[in-house]
């Protein structure tokens, strides 16, 4: 690399060089504006590339590339090929500058078990009708199996996105969610109020789950032992389920269907704690 | 909140289980996904294209699941699958261009949903990147986008830390062109309109 060239503004701009060289760039750059113009224009149209690519991340993953990620979908011609190998990294990786680093998605190395928890026995009392689990019924057990997979991977979704990730924010009266939602769910559905748990609603993430539109509302609070909690919602044509838990590792969800809506709630607090909140959630969505 | 719930009878689990490791695997495969998608929407030209392009990189690394190594970068692995699927493809379609020939489109042609896009200030950079030669999109994203280290790129790449440095000097170099040159053109035909 020649020490005066464009290769090394680039490699300036990204903290690639070492302090012998950043120093003599540093010195071009006194020495001559037109570099510095020419280091700015570089600059700004990096931070356009990251801009025009920064939405990808936010989007909806489609459930197709979920599925592939489960291996749940036949192999495609292009996945039998050659692959390669890479080297163990480093042990300390290059320096790097802000430049280059400042969207970077915190790809979480999270972990699912699946490891799915007992199904408890229930007894519901008006709102949700016992229906007798899912025992007998192995079609259903594998769709529920999807739902918990979709629900815990959207889930780390939000977290890794640093805790929420969402399509429409929550506002003074959510009015913009209710509509959005409205237009998602084939019936109207009330916005579960959880402050008294200590839960602030930030918004609303519109996703698709088990093939049905759906939305998952995003919940937020200060103690770290709870963290953040979703309520996924979307509508179903099959019969009214009991609350079921599930465990995704670190995660506990808990599912139920009532009256062509299926709903679960995923975090990583206690699943104690999130029956307290379904069995709340339960009431509210049901509320006339 | 009048309703009680009985949880405390338990009854045989009814969801199916998978083995913990393969999970393991898929679990960090859905959790680099956004990424994916994102790499591989600056490699090809449509929305679809990109997904296709990841599912065919998550199903070649669950068949060879057995070769990634602990103690390596999962992400650089999956952006190394995507690139090598992407490259197999261009090579298949025969439409792979030198590196450091840019293609000879432009922004701003005259094409109807071209000149919608390029009112679309993001849509534009996007078009843009996907003029540069294969070689250099690729790193662009992957460094400059993706923020791998220009070791972690010449990694994914296979080449030495020499080419990312040109191949990505070149490529902002010539995205600077591109731009500039879009948006010249965009002044000019509003200035003919007036």
């Amino acid at each position: 690399m020649q020490k005066h060239s464009d290769e090394a503004l680039v490699a300036y701009l990204d903290g690639e060089l070492d302090q012998e060289d950043r120093a003599d760039v540093e010195a071009w750059l006194d020495a001559d504006p037109a570099v510095r113009d020419r280091l700015l224009a570089l600059a700004e149209s990096a931070g356009l590339v990251r801009n025009a690519f920064a939405d990808f991340v936010n989007e909806p993953v489609p459930e197709r590339l979920i599925a592939a990620a489960r291996g749940e979908t036949a192999p495609t011609p292009a996945a039998e090929a050659e692959i390669i190998r890479l080297r163990p990294v480093a042990a300390k990786p290059t320096a790097v500058s802000s430049w280059s680093r400042h969207i970077q998605f915190a790809a979480a190395a999270g972990i699912f078990g699946l490891l799915v928890g007992v199904g408890a026995g229930y007894l519901g009392n008006g709102i949700l009708a016992p229906s007798g689990g899912l025992g007998n019924r192995p079609a259903e057990t594998a769709s529920l199996d999807n739902w918990l997979d979709t629900a815990a991977g959207n889930y780390k979704l939000m977290v890794n996105a640093g805790g929420t990730l969402v399509d429409v924010p929550a506002s003074a009266d959510n009015g913009e969610v209710l509509q959005k939602i409205s237009q998602t769910l084939p019936q109207q559905v009330r916005l579960p109020d959880l402050k008294p748990w200590g839960l602030n609603f930030q918004g609303a993430r519109l996703i698709v789950i088990d093939g049905h539109p759906g939305a998952q509302l995003e919940y937020s609070t200060d103690n770290k032992a709870i963290g953040p909690l979703a309520l996924i919602i979307s509508s179903t044509k099959q019969p009214d389920l009991e609350p079921t838990p599930g465990k995704r590792q670190d995660l506990n969800l808990l599912y139920w269907r009532h009256q062509g809506r299926a709903s679960v709630l995923v975090g990583a607090s206690e699943i104690g704690y999130l029956w307290n909140i379904a069995h709340d959630v339960a009431w509210q969505l049901d509320a006339i | 909140m009048s309703q009680r719930w009985n949880f405390g009878e338990s009854s045989e689990s009814a969801v199916s289980r998978v083995t913990p490791a393969s999970a393991r695997f898929s679990d960090q495969l859905i959790a680099v996904l956004p990424r994916l998608r994102r790499f591989a929407a600056g490699l090809t030209r449509s929305a679809s294209e990109a997904d296709d392009l990841v599912q065919a990189a998550c199903e070649r690394a669950l068949a060879r699941e057995h070769q990634f190594q602990e103690g390596t970068r999962f992400d650089s692995w999956m952006f190394r699958i995507v690139q090598t699927i992407w490259i197999d493809q261009l090579r298949a379609r025969d439409i792979r261009k030198e590196d450091g020939d840019i293609a000879e489109e432009r922004l701003g042609s005259d094409e109807p949903v071209r000149r919608v896009e390029a009112r679309l200030a993001l849509a534009e950079v996007r078009r843009a990147v996907s003029l540069l030669p294969p070689d250099q999109r690729s790193t662009l994203m992957l460094v400059t986008v993706e923020g791998l280290s220009y070791k972690q790129a010449a990694e994914v790449a296979g080449v030495p830390i020499g080419t990312i440095m040109s191949r990505l000097a070149r490529a902002r170099i010539a995205l600077q062109q591109l731009l500039d040159a879009g948006a010249g053109e965009r002044r000019s035909a509003s200035d003919a309109k007036a």
